[in-house]
Protein backbone atom coordinates (compact mmCIF):
# COMPACT_ATOMS: atom_id res chain seq x y z
CA UNK A 1 0.00 0.00 0.00
CA UNK A 2 1.38 3.56 -1.39
CA UNK A 3 1.08 5.99 1.43
CA UNK A 4 0.33 8.96 -0.04
CA UNK A 5 -1.17 11.39 2.51
CA UNK A 6 1.77 12.48 4.26
CA UNK A 7 2.05 16.22 5.33
CA UNK A 8 3.91 18.56 2.99
CA UNK A 9 7.98 18.93 3.18
CA UNK A 10 7.84 21.51 5.99
CA UNK A 11 10.28 23.69 3.93
CA UNK A 12 8.26 24.59 1.37
CA UNK A 13 6.27 26.69 3.13
CA UNK A 14 9.59 28.69 3.46
CA UNK A 15 10.48 28.39 -0.09
CA UNK A 16 10.05 32.12 -0.50
CA UNK A 17 12.64 32.86 1.86
CA UNK A 18 14.96 29.97 1.12
CA UNK A 19 15.30 31.46 -2.31
CA UNK A 20 15.41 35.02 -1.63
CA UNK A 21 18.70 34.09 1.32
CA UNK A 22 20.37 31.90 -1.33
CA UNK A 23 20.38 34.84 -3.85
CA UNK A 24 21.88 37.02 -0.65
CA UNK A 25 24.02 34.57 0.14
CA UNK A 26 25.21 33.88 -3.15
CA UNK A 27 26.20 37.80 -4.06
CA UNK A 28 27.86 38.31 -0.76
CA UNK A 29 29.89 34.74 -1.32
CA UNK A 30 30.92 35.58 -4.91
CA UNK A 31 31.97 39.01 -3.66
CA UNK A 32 33.94 37.07 -1.38
CA UNK A 33 35.52 34.60 -3.01
CA UNK A 34 36.42 37.39 -5.87
CA UNK A 35 37.01 40.67 -4.36
CA UNK A 36 37.28 40.17 -0.75
CA UNK A 37 39.95 37.18 -0.36
CA UNK A 38 43.27 37.13 -0.45
CA UNK A 39 45.33 35.80 -3.67
CA UNK A 40 46.90 32.53 -3.22
CA UNK A 41 51.01 33.11 -2.58
CA UNK A 42 51.60 29.74 -5.07
CA UNK A 43 48.79 29.43 -7.34
CA UNK A 44 48.07 33.09 -7.73
CA UNK A 45 44.64 34.19 -8.59
CA UNK A 46 43.05 31.08 -10.25
CA UNK A 47 42.97 29.09 -6.80
CA UNK A 48 39.30 31.16 -6.36
CA UNK A 49 37.92 28.45 -8.31
CA UNK A 50 37.89 26.84 -5.24
CA UNK A 51 35.22 28.59 -4.00
CA UNK A 52 32.87 27.11 -6.57
CA UNK A 53 34.35 23.98 -6.60
CA UNK A 54 34.80 22.62 -3.07
CA UNK A 55 31.05 23.82 -1.79
CA UNK A 56 29.77 22.20 -4.78
CA UNK A 57 31.51 18.92 -4.07
CA UNK A 58 30.27 18.61 -0.51
CA UNK A 59 26.82 19.49 -1.14
CA UNK A 60 26.95 16.85 -4.14
CA UNK A 61 27.70 14.51 -1.43
CA UNK A 62 25.45 16.01 0.73
CA UNK A 63 22.63 15.38 -2.20
CA UNK A 64 23.37 11.52 -2.38
CA UNK A 65 23.72 11.41 1.24
CA UNK A 66 20.25 12.67 0.69
CA UNK A 67 18.83 10.43 -1.95
CA UNK A 68 20.19 7.15 0.39
CA UNK A 69 18.36 8.51 3.63
CA UNK A 70 15.42 8.88 1.28
CA UNK A 71 14.71 5.21 -0.55
CA UNK A 72 15.52 3.83 2.54
CA UNK A 73 12.51 5.99 4.31
CA UNK A 74 10.32 4.86 0.82
CA UNK A 75 11.61 1.37 0.92
CA UNK A 76 10.48 0.74 5.24
CA UNK A 77 7.93 3.47 4.89
CA UNK A 78 6.17 3.15 1.10
CA UNK A 79 5.43 6.83 1.62
CA UNK A 80 5.21 8.37 -1.64
CA UNK A 81 7.12 11.92 -0.16
CA UNK A 82 10.19 9.63 0.35
CA UNK A 83 10.60 9.30 -3.36
CA UNK A 84 10.05 12.59 -4.17
CA UNK A 85 13.00 13.70 -1.79
CA UNK A 86 14.92 11.39 -3.26
CA UNK A 87 14.13 12.23 -7.10
CA UNK A 88 14.26 15.49 -6.36
CA UNK A 89 18.10 15.41 -4.64
CA UNK A 90 19.14 13.02 -7.06
CA UNK A 91 18.58 16.05 -9.42
CA UNK A 92 20.04 18.87 -7.81
CA UNK A 93 23.14 16.52 -6.74
CA UNK A 94 23.72 15.40 -10.73
CA UNK A 95 23.38 19.57 -11.49
CA UNK A 96 26.34 19.61 -8.61
CA UNK A 97 28.42 17.12 -9.71
CA UNK A 98 28.42 18.13 -12.91
CA UNK A 99 29.14 21.62 -12.65
CA UNK A 100 31.93 20.66 -9.95
CA UNK A 101 33.34 18.49 -12.56
CA UNK A 102 33.71 20.91 -14.93
CA UNK A 103 34.60 23.67 -12.99
CA UNK A 104 37.31 21.11 -11.72
CA UNK A 105 38.73 20.56 -15.31
CA UNK A 106 38.57 24.17 -15.80
CA UNK A 107 41.10 24.59 -12.66
CA UNK A 108 43.29 21.83 -13.61
CA UNK A 109 44.35 23.56 -16.81
CA UNK A 110 46.35 26.33 -15.54
CA UNK A 111 47.77 24.23 -12.30
CA UNK A 112 47.65 20.47 -13.76
CA UNK A 113 48.40 21.61 -17.45
CA UNK A 114 45.57 19.03 -18.63
CA UNK A 115 41.61 19.31 -18.90
CA UNK A 116 41.34 15.60 -17.70
CA UNK A 117 43.84 13.15 -16.58
CA UNK A 118 42.73 9.36 -15.31
CA UNK A 119 43.14 10.37 -11.51
CA UNK A 120 41.34 8.31 -8.66
CA UNK A 121 39.54 11.29 -7.44
CA UNK A 122 38.34 12.42 -10.88
CA UNK A 123 37.44 8.45 -12.14
CA UNK A 124 35.50 8.23 -9.22
CA UNK A 125 33.79 11.22 -9.05
CA UNK A 126 32.53 10.44 -13.34
CA UNK A 127 31.54 6.97 -11.96
CA UNK A 128 29.99 8.72 -9.08
CA UNK A 129 27.88 11.55 -11.58
CA UNK A 130 27.38 8.32 -14.00
CA UNK A 131 25.84 6.25 -11.38
CA UNK A 132 23.19 9.45 -10.75
CA UNK A 133 22.65 9.99 -13.71
CA UNK A 134 21.98 6.16 -13.99
CA UNK A 135 19.48 6.62 -11.37
CA UNK A 136 17.54 9.27 -12.98
CA UNK A 137 17.42 7.21 -15.94
CA UNK A 138 16.32 4.07 -14.56
CA UNK A 139 13.51 6.69 -13.11
CA UNK A 140 11.76 6.48 -16.90
CA UNK A 141 11.81 2.15 -17.34
CA UNK A 142 8.69 1.73 -15.98
CA UNK A 143 5.28 3.61 -15.71
CA UNK A 144 4.51 2.25 -12.57
CA UNK A 145 5.00 4.17 -9.48
CA UNK A 146 5.64 1.42 -6.69
CA UNK A 147 7.79 -0.65 -9.30
CA UNK A 148 10.08 2.64 -10.11
CA UNK A 149 10.11 4.22 -7.12
CA UNK A 150 11.26 0.56 -5.45
CA UNK A 151 13.71 -0.28 -8.62
CA UNK A 152 14.97 3.82 -8.26
CA UNK A 153 15.71 3.34 -4.29
CA UNK A 154 17.75 -0.01 -4.31
CA UNK A 155 20.02 1.76 -6.77
CA UNK A 156 19.86 4.82 -4.16
CA UNK A 157 20.98 2.61 -1.37
CA UNK A 158 23.99 0.91 -3.56
CA UNK A 159 25.06 4.21 -5.03
CA UNK A 160 25.78 5.75 -1.77
CA UNK A 161 28.75 3.82 -1.41
CA UNK A 162 31.01 5.95 -3.98
CA UNK A 163 30.97 8.99 -1.63
CA UNK A 164 33.42 7.87 0.66
CA UNK A 165 35.34 6.55 -2.13
CA UNK A 166 35.61 9.59 -4.11
CA UNK A 167 36.36 11.47 -0.75
CA UNK A 168 39.19 8.85 0.54
CA UNK A 169 40.51 7.98 -2.73
CA UNK A 170 43.26 10.61 -2.57
CA UNK A 171 44.53 8.91 0.59
CA UNK A 172 44.08 5.53 -0.78
CA UNK A 173 46.32 6.18 -3.96
CA UNK A 174 48.92 8.12 -5.58
CA UNK A 175 46.74 10.80 -6.79
CA UNK A 176 47.86 14.56 -8.91
CA UNK A 177 44.42 15.55 -7.06
CA UNK A 178 45.48 17.58 -3.75
CA UNK A 179 44.82 16.08 -0.43
CA UNK A 180 41.73 17.13 1.35
CA UNK A 181 42.56 20.89 2.43
CA UNK A 182 39.47 21.47 5.25
CA UNK A 183 38.18 17.71 5.98
CA UNK A 184 41.07 16.36 7.12
CA UNK A 185 41.79 13.24 10.29
CA UNK A 186 43.70 15.11 12.85
CA UNK A 187 44.49 17.70 11.87
CA UNK A 188 43.62 21.75 11.22
CA UNK A 189 42.55 22.94 8.06
CA UNK A 190 45.69 24.31 5.55
CA UNK A 191 43.98 27.40 4.53
CA UNK A 192 44.52 30.75 6.00
CA UNK A 193 41.97 32.00 7.99
CA UNK A 194 40.41 34.12 5.79
CA UNK A 195 40.59 31.94 2.93
CA UNK A 196 38.75 29.50 5.19
CA UNK A 197 36.13 32.53 6.12
CA UNK A 198 35.25 32.79 2.63
CA UNK A 199 35.19 29.05 1.84
CA UNK A 200 33.05 29.02 4.48
CA UNK A 201 30.64 31.85 3.54
CA UNK A 202 30.76 30.53 0.21
CA UNK A 203 29.63 26.69 1.52
CA UNK A 204 26.55 28.35 3.33
CA UNK A 205 25.49 29.95 0.12
CA UNK A 206 25.49 27.05 -1.43
CA UNK A 207 23.89 25.01 0.93
CA UNK A 208 20.84 28.20 0.97
CA UNK A 209 21.06 27.33 -2.89
CA UNK A 210 20.55 23.45 -2.18
CA UNK A 211 17.61 23.82 0.09
CA UNK A 212 15.43 26.47 -2.30
CA UNK A 213 16.20 23.96 -5.76
CA UNK A 214 15.02 20.79 -3.15
CA UNK A 215 12.07 22.34 -2.00
CA UNK A 216 11.45 23.94 -5.27
CA UNK A 217 11.71 20.50 -7.04
CA UNK A 218 10.25 18.47 -4.41
CA UNK A 219 7.45 20.53 -4.83
CA UNK A 220 6.58 19.81 -8.17
CA UNK A 221 7.38 16.20 -8.04
CA UNK A 222 4.73 16.07 -4.91
CA UNK A 223 1.94 18.19 -6.95
CA UNK A 224 3.10 15.41 -10.33
CA UNK A 225 2.31 12.39 -7.67
CA UNK A 226 -0.87 14.62 -6.43
CA UNK A 227 -2.27 14.22 -10.19
CA UNK A 228 -0.85 10.80 -11.31
CA UNK A 229 -2.79 9.33 -8.16
CA UNK A 230 -5.77 10.95 -9.14
CA UNK A 231 -5.78 10.57 -11.98
CA UNK A 232 -5.73 6.67 -10.91
CA UNK A 233 -8.57 6.98 -8.17
CA UNK B 1 46.46 42.25 -14.76
CA UNK B 2 44.89 39.20 -13.32
CA UNK B 3 46.90 36.13 -14.50
CA UNK B 4 44.11 33.14 -15.41
CA UNK B 5 41.33 35.77 -15.76
CA UNK B 6 39.76 33.79 -18.45
CA UNK B 7 39.53 30.46 -16.24
CA UNK B 8 38.05 31.83 -13.06
CA UNK B 9 35.61 33.46 -15.44
CA UNK B 10 34.83 30.54 -17.30
CA UNK B 11 34.49 28.56 -14.02
CA UNK B 12 32.22 31.18 -12.59
CA UNK B 13 30.16 31.62 -15.71
CA UNK B 14 29.72 28.32 -15.52
CA UNK B 15 28.30 28.02 -12.06
CA UNK B 16 26.40 30.88 -12.01
CA UNK B 17 24.99 29.77 -15.58
CA UNK B 18 24.00 26.60 -14.43
CA UNK B 19 22.07 27.23 -11.61
CA UNK B 20 20.49 30.03 -13.00
CA UNK B 21 19.25 27.53 -16.19
CA UNK B 22 17.92 25.18 -13.90
CA UNK B 23 16.22 27.88 -12.04
CA UNK B 24 14.15 28.43 -15.33
CA UNK B 25 14.02 24.79 -15.89
CA UNK B 26 11.96 24.41 -12.68
CA UNK B 27 10.06 27.65 -13.12
CA UNK B 28 8.75 26.05 -16.37
CA UNK B 29 8.08 22.72 -15.02
CA UNK B 30 6.24 24.58 -11.89
CA UNK B 31 4.55 26.80 -14.92
CA UNK B 32 3.48 23.20 -16.51
CA UNK B 33 2.83 21.29 -13.04
CA UNK B 34 0.28 24.36 -12.21
CA UNK B 35 0.61 26.74 -9.31
CA UNK B 36 1.17 25.47 -6.01
CA UNK B 37 2.53 27.53 -3.71
CA UNK B 38 1.25 28.55 -0.20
Amino acid sequence: MIETTAAPFPTIRVRPWLGRLAIAGSLIATFMALVWAPTDAVQGDVYRIIYVHVPLAWLAYLAFFVVFLASLGWLWTKRAWFDALAVASAEVGVLFTGMFIVAGSIWAKPTWGVWWTWDPRLVTTAVMFMMYVGYLLLRSLSTDFARRATRAAVLGVIAVIDIPIVHLSVLWMNSLHQLPTVLRAGGSPALDASMGMTLGICVIAFTLVYFAFLAERMSIELERQRRMFEARA
Amino acid sequence: MIENLGFIVAAYVLVWGGIAVYLISLRRRRANAGSTRN
